[in-house]
């Protein structure tokens, strides 16, 4: 089992970058060294379409050869080949990578791929089963429940507790795992309203476009742009603004197609308006074609990629760039090496190809509109879900350990938060269901106590056995008889020496008298054999020929007796009164 | 470049040695060593210690801060090893103490540093980075740091514990290298010549590896046997027997304990011994190890040992019968008669009782099976027409048919539906091809995969495997009815499965047709039956599905019909197909709205003009093609469409029923033909167009083309210039020549102005300035093609990817104060 998160090289703070330097897969030789994946694994989930969790898929599938099931949901299992094809077209195009997988190689994964249905049990083989429930951040995203036997873990993958423009809050039932591994972005920070930011947004927009000037917005082929698009659209159709909107990229065509689609997954209201009108069908945002950069006038373009590193954006930010009137708005991380990453920090001047130079006039702005749950939002989940243990991913480790430590607190369970390549053991109380025989029932209820409760566990004695797959506990006497075995007893003996000058027979009924002073409650006999019994303690006495005040007191008890037979030993060890 | 970086590196040390400052992420501290590798491996290392003081200094700065990030740290421990990887160099470190002091393990553990797995990866891949010369083994050695390294070996952290057993197997076999044993003679000889603190680090090695082996803790044992089976595979002698000598014993002890979580890890460890000298002295005991691990056949963990055994390339054969003979097991018995039962053993027979282990132990089963199929491994004890009736029924199984003797009901109704075991008989089925032993079974073969093909439950997964399977048996042995089959019982099923709900099944089946008719290219029959049965009409209807991939499929299967008919073109039927196969394909082009499709497109006209039987029935399209896949959206359709122009070019230019036929005419006059014939295609467009593209490999491609012209235009003296002008007006590549043009015109201009020449031909044509009609042979002068090539065989993203950008963005991001929230997407 393997539940997938951040494939491409992870920095300490555990942020996955997709464009690492080398632009190098996971090392799958952690898992195994001889590339069978398949043997290793049962089954691998994808829990959302973004590229730190799919993007080494179609890799670990088609080249190092993993040919198990994988699983996501019906709209991941869309959009995914869009980004990843995106992703390999960018990587192809910057270094014209042959190494890398092809087209042919996304499509024969995804042929691979078991779509998911909400709320629905899915069982991947005979142990093992799984259950996704919703969880926002972008359409499709899912948690995961992974299940065997009474033992479960759920992944959170990303997620965001509460809704946004066009998604619903995450949501999981009170499954009480074992386990719940969470994302831990915004482990620490409580991040203002939505809402604030967004006017922000449109406010910085609007005013470029007033004054005359053009509008970047670099971005992935979906996800964010999505939700930006709806908010500017909006806006536009609000304030009957006419300055033309762009979408540079085609890929987006399909990617709306599937927004359509998929209008179940989105929120209330982009469902309750899917009466009068779809969300996803653009009024004001058109086609982008490269001429329209040079047209004189405002306007708006999303661009991809979003990083301004090749393609489209980069052209648009470099004709752009010198004008102060423009703007360009950054929605996400960028990588170093990146123009994107550049100007982020606030340089004013770029070389180009060649020793040229690119003055930065226009405005530089960062907007974050990312879906993650906050240190709310996941402390809601922890209370929604009830899980037993609790481990924290995909965050900084010192805020992590901040919200770790709240946890601990708050709910009195071990929160953990292993950093890359460290193995954390929890331990489970696993039930396993036992069936018990009517009689060993009857007759523990015949010892008295409380009538059976499932609230109160209780203890019982019997014997266990397992047979075809089944467990059932029954009395030892049904037990043997069951089995057609005989009883053995256990009896533990011990030799006790002591130094006693009188005969073998009067020693024992010195111990006798002993014990009879000693142990004042018990039955003790003394039989004409030649023996002392106690319960089912058997004490002898005998003596060698050579040395016949030495004696050695022999003493045998049953199991049962354990705790009186040492006692006795101890006592006798110490001599007999004189 | 690197003078300016250099300039640079001062002020880049200390912000990374200043505490305040939170340190760049992790990507750009990995590329600045990676920069500082190549500089190393470029140079003296002493000269960049020499001239770079601030380099000691950071180094030193950082150690003994005690606020340090552990970011910075790790990357301090790795540049430090990676700077005193020369005796010079070390030297200069070990002049102050620095070296000790930096690779301190207590230090850090002051400071809780240690904690951090990112500080004790630096440290130990600092250790590597420095281990180069005796004086850095000398260092570790003197300082007792192997003690250190063995119980990183054991660290919580799995990179780290991989690290450590990288720089053990690196110390021993250092310690056995000739430059380490005064030139005397390595192999066989004893570790007298070797320092005494070598010889005691490399024996506390081996006792350590020798203890993990014995110990009862299991992640301990784990580790143990990963660094044994390391040694094996990168060490040389004398470590190796030593080292064998030392572990057999509690080697045996775990091989004849037979655990099954350690499995792997000892074949592994016999895998790697297998490939060393120690396989021929039988007092090693490898083969016996191996033979133990089978054991007689009676354990549990025989059958996985016997796959894994199965699959070592340089196993004894001896063994790998007794292995072939147990993985084999399980099959046989799930398929075999009633009276061998008494052969079979209690064992397997209880795990064939379990659903997840008999589906376990079968899919190991056939997927050896398979393994040994691929070697075409010759079965002795057993032959190969029963395992393949065996796998056969195994097969029939699970799409639920009941054999009428059967041994394991239980294993029956494990296998009913069971897609595992499905996918993994038809992958073997498949690979039993290559036996022509069974070829008389191919009856049943077919009636099986058949079965499947129209079996309703099929997977999607099961569907492709069976079309695979059923490729590589018509493709291995044609047979007398093969078109009778194809016809008859194929094609049906393959209609339906066109029609399927499924996109994974409709793309499999066009996909599987392709290939076929790759395969059964030429033949007559074939392309007959495609026709007759109604297969075309079904593949072109097949151009209008819902799903991009789908409708992709359905191009290229569609164009290698037409490919196969074209040898036939008498037929109207051909012809016919070729017409209505360009009307989609062209409508498919220019209104798909996924690139797959429009991509496939442009594919298969490459194909079909590279065969020489289409090329004039597609002349009329090919300008739209060039001209429509030019300007798409999607940088790969113009990397086709430009591939096309080459493959045109090619065509057109030598000898082929394509090229320009002027019988008499002169070779100049030809060429000049066949550039007008270019221009009237819109090559040029594409291409000028192409070479000004935002997307690199498509500008790349483009200017090679360009190159490959202008070549040519230069070697033909006689060209007529006026036949190929080209108007620069009005277009994007056009606004670009211009401008280079007029670029050119006034440089020239002003070089004659200084030079006071007047009146000469150059001087009238700068008066032309601009110009709207400039010939090809002209423009493709005026460009620089050379040195836009250079620049283009560059990344895109070379110049704001580079050292000195780096090192600017970590100045920068320190003095821009404001913090961005990381936005993770």
């Amino acid at each position: 089992m393997f539940p997938f998160h951040s494939d491409f090289r992870q920095d300490a703070a555990g942020k996955a970058f997709v464009f690492s330097k080398t632009g190098q897969f996971s090392d799958f030789s952690y898992i195994t060294q001889n590339g069978r994946l398949t043997e290793f694994l049962d089954c691998v989930i994808i829990s959302h379409f973004h590229l730190d969790h799919c993007g080494a898929l179609p890799y670990m599938s088609e080249m190092v050869g993993y040919d198990g099931p994988i699983y996501m949901t019906h709209p991941t299992k869309a959009i995914c080949p869009i980004l990843l094809e995106d992703f390999r077209k960018i990587t192809v195009d910057k270094k014209g990578e042959t190494n890398f997988f092809t087209s042919q190689m996304i499509k024969d994964c995804m042929k691979k791929v078991v779509p998911l249905n909400l709320h629905q049990t899915v069982q991947v083989d005979e142990e093992l089963e799984i259950k996704a429930y919703y969880a926002g951040h972008v359409l499709g995203a899912a948690m995961v429940q992974i299940k065997v036997g009474s033992e479960s873990v759920v992944y959170t993958g990303d997620y965001n507790m509460t809704p946004d423009r066009h998604l619903g809050a995450a949501w999981i039932d009170k499954c009480r795992p074992d386990l719940l591994i969470s994302e831990s972005t915004y482990a620490t920070t409580i991040r203002d309203s939505k809402r604030c930011r967004e006017r922000d947004f449109l406010k910085k927009v609007h005013e470029t476009v007033e004054r005359g000037g053009k509008v970047l917005i670099p971005v992935f082929a979906l996800g964010r742009a999505q939700e930006l698009c709806i908010l500017l659209e909006t806006f536009w159709e609000r304030m009957n603004l006419k300055a033309p909107i762009y979408f540079s990229t085609g890929l987006t065509e399909k990617a709306n197609h599937y927004y359509k689609l998929f209008i179940t997954w989105t929120n209330q209201k982009i469902r309750k308006t899917f009466v009068q009108r779809n969300m996803f069908e653009f009024k004001h945002i058109k086609a982008f074609d490269r001429s329209y950069a040079d047209n004189p006038g405002p306007m708006v373009v999303f661009a991809t990629p979003g990083m301004l590193h090749a393609g489209q954006s980069l052209l648009i930010f470099k004709k752009w760039a010198g004008n102060e009137k423009n703007m360009v708005i950054m929605p996400g991380y960028c990588v170093q090496g990146t123009v994107g990453h550049k100007i982020l920090n606030g340089q004013k001047k770029l070389e180009m190809e060649g020793r040229a130079t690119l003055d930065v006039k226009l405005q530089v702005e960062y907007m974050s509109f990312s879906a993650h749950a906050d240190a709310k939002g996941i402390m809601q989940l922890i209370r929604m879900a009830e899980p037993r243990n609790m481990l924290l991913v995909h965050g900084e480790a010192k805020k992590m350990e901040f919200l770790k430590d709240k946890i601990e607190q708050e709910f009195s369970i071990s929160c953990y938060m292993p950093a890359n390549g460290e193995t954390t053991s929890i331990v489970t109380n696993p039930s396993v269901p036992v069936d018990i025989s009517l009689n060993l029932l009857k007759r523990e209820m015949a010892l008295g106590g409380p009538l059976p409760d499932a609230k109160r566990p209780r203890t019982m004695h019997g014997t266990l056995i397992m047979k075809d797959n089944s467990l059932r506990l029954v009395s030892p006497e049904q037990a043997l008889k069951e089995l057609g075995l005989s009883e053995h007893q256990l009896r533990f003996t011990c030799r006790v020496q002591l130094h006693d000058p009188h005969s073998d027979n009067d020693t024992l009924g010195r111990i006798y008298t002993h014990l009879k002073s000693v142990l004042k409650t018990y039955s003790i006999q003394h039989v004409p054999d030649g023996t002392v019994i106690v319960e089912s303690i058997v004490i002898k006495v005998t003596s060698s020929a050579e040395e016949p005040n030495l004696k050695v007191i022999l003493l045998s008890w049953s199991y049962q007796d354990e705790e009186l037979g040492s006692f006795l030993s101890t006592l006798l060890k110490k001599g007999l009164p004189s | 470049m690197d003078s300016d970086c250099l300039s640079l590196l001062p002020a880049v040390c200390l912000v990374l040695a200043d505490p305040k400052q939170s340190p760049p992420d992790d990507t750009s501290l990995e590329k600045l060593l990676d920069w500082f590798k190549e500089l190393h491996s470029q140079s003296d290392g002493q000269v960049l210690l020499q001239h770079q003081p601030c380099l000691l200094e950071f180094i030193s700065s950082v150690c003994m801060s005690k606020t340090t990030d552990p970011a910075i740290l790790s990357f301090t421990l790795k540049l430090t090893g990676l700077l005193a990887a020369t005796t010079q160099e070390l030297h200069l470190f070990d002049e102050g103490g620095l070296l000790v002091n930096v690779f301190e393990r207590e230090a850090w553990g002051v400071c809780d540093l240690w904690e951090d797995a990112s500080v004790r990866s630096g440290w130990l891949q600092g250790l590597l980075n420095m281990l180069k010369h005796q004086q850095a083994l000398g260092f570790i050695c003197g300082n007792g740091l192997i003690k250190v390294i063995l119980q990183l070996q054991n660290d919580r952290s799995l990179f780290v514990a991989c690290l450590a057993n990288q720089l053990l197997v690196h110390i021993l076999n250092f310690l056995t290298s000739p430059n380490m044993t005064n030139g005397s003679d390595v192999v066989g000889s004893s570790e007298s010549s070797l320092r005494p603190d070598w010889v005691s680090a490399s024996s506390e090695i081996m006792n350590a590896v020798v203890e993990a082996l014995s110990s009862e803790d299991h992640p301990q044992v784990l580790q143990g046997l990963r660094l044994l089976s390391l040694v094996l595979s990168k060490c040389g002698e004398p470590i190796i027997s030593t080292l064998w000598k030392d572990v057999l014993v509690p080697l045996e002890v775990l091989v004849n304990r037979g655990s099954e979580s350690l499995i792997q890890t000892l074949i592994t460890v016999l895998e790697a011994a297998l490939g060393t000298p120690l396989l021929s002295q039988s007092e090693y005991k490898v083969e016996e190890l191996l033979e133990a691990m089978l054991g007689d056949g009676n354990r549990k963990e025989c059958f996985h040992c016997a796959a894994l055994i199965v699959k070592l390339e340089k196993c004894p054969e001896v063994l790998k019968r007794k292995a072939t003979d147990i993985i084999l097991l399980p099959l046989q018995c799930v398929s075999t008669q009633p009276q061998a039962e008494k052969e079979i053993n209690v064992v397997l027979k209880e795990q064939l009782s379990q659903k997840a282990s008999c589906i376990s132990l079968l899919m190991q089963s056939l997927s050896s099976l398979a393994q040994l199929a691929h070697t075409k491994y010759l079965f002795e004890d057993i032959s190969i027409h029963s395992i393949t009736s065996s796998v056969l029924l195994l097969l029939r199984m699970c799409s639920g048919h009941c054999p009428t003797s059967l041994l394991h009901s239980n294993a029956f109704t494990h296998l009913i539906g069971c897609c595992k075991v499905q996918r993994c008989g038809l992958d073997t089925l498949g690979a039993l091809s290559v036996y022509e032993e069974i070829l008389d079974l191919r009856k049943d073969i077919f009636g099986v995969l058949l079965d499947y093909l129209q079996s309703p439950d099929s997977h999607a997964t099961v569907l492709k495997k069976t079309f695979q399977a059923v490729k590589r048996w018509i493709v291995c042995s044609p047979f007398p009815d093969l078109l009778q089959f194809i016809s008859h019982d194929l094609f049906p099923v393959l209609e339906k499965r066109m029609c399927d709900l499924r996109w994974e099944v409709r793309d499999s089946t066009l996909e599987f047709i392709t290939q076929l008719t790759t395969a059964l290219n030429g033949n007559s029959g074939f392309t007959e039956a495609l026709h007759t049965s109604g297969m075309v009409s079904v593949l072109l209807s097949s151009l209008a599905d819902a799903e991009g991939y789908v409708r992709a499929s359905a191009v290229a299967a569609v164009g290698e019909a037409v490919t196969a008919s074209s040898h036939q073109m008498v037929l109207v039927s051909n012809s016919k197909l070729l017409d209505e196969a360009l009307v989609q394909m062209m409508a498919i082009l220019s209104q798909d709205t996924e690139g797959f499709p429009r991509r496939a497109v442009v594919q298969a006209f490459t194909s079909w003009l590279k065969g020489s039987h289409l090329i004039t029935a597609l002349e009329l399209s090919l300008s739209s093609v060039l001209s429509l896949g030019g300007s798409d959206f999607d940088w790969e359709v113009k990397m086709h469409t430009l591939e096309l122009a080459e493959v045109l070019m090619e065509k057109t230019l030598t000898c082929c029923p394509y090229a320009v036929q002027n019988f008499g005419s002169s070779e100049e006059t030809r060429f000049t033909q066949a550039l007008i014939k270019f221009k009237n295609f819109g090559l040029f467009d594409l291409l000028f167009n192409s070479l000004f593209d935002c997307d690199r490999p498509v500008c790349e491609k483009a200017c090679a083309l360009l190159v490959k012209l202008r070549t040519l235009t230069a070697e033909t003296a006689d060209l007529d210039n006026s036949l190929l002008v080209l108007n620069v007006c009005g277009n994007r590549w056009g606004d670009e020549v211009q401008r280079r043009y007029l670029n050119k015109q006034q440089a020239k201009a002003s070089v004659s102005v200084t030079n006071g020449v007047t009146g000469s031909d150059e001087g009238t044509d700068c008066g032309l300035h601009c110009t709207k009609d400039i010939s090809l042979p002209k423009i493709l002068q005026i460009l620089d093609l050379d040195d836009m090539q250079r620049m283009l065989t560059l990344s895109s993203d070379h110049v704001v990817n580079s050292p000195r950008s780096l090192m600017e963005d970590i100045l920068s991001a320190a003095q821009h104060s404001e913090e961005n929230i990381v936005d993770c997407y």
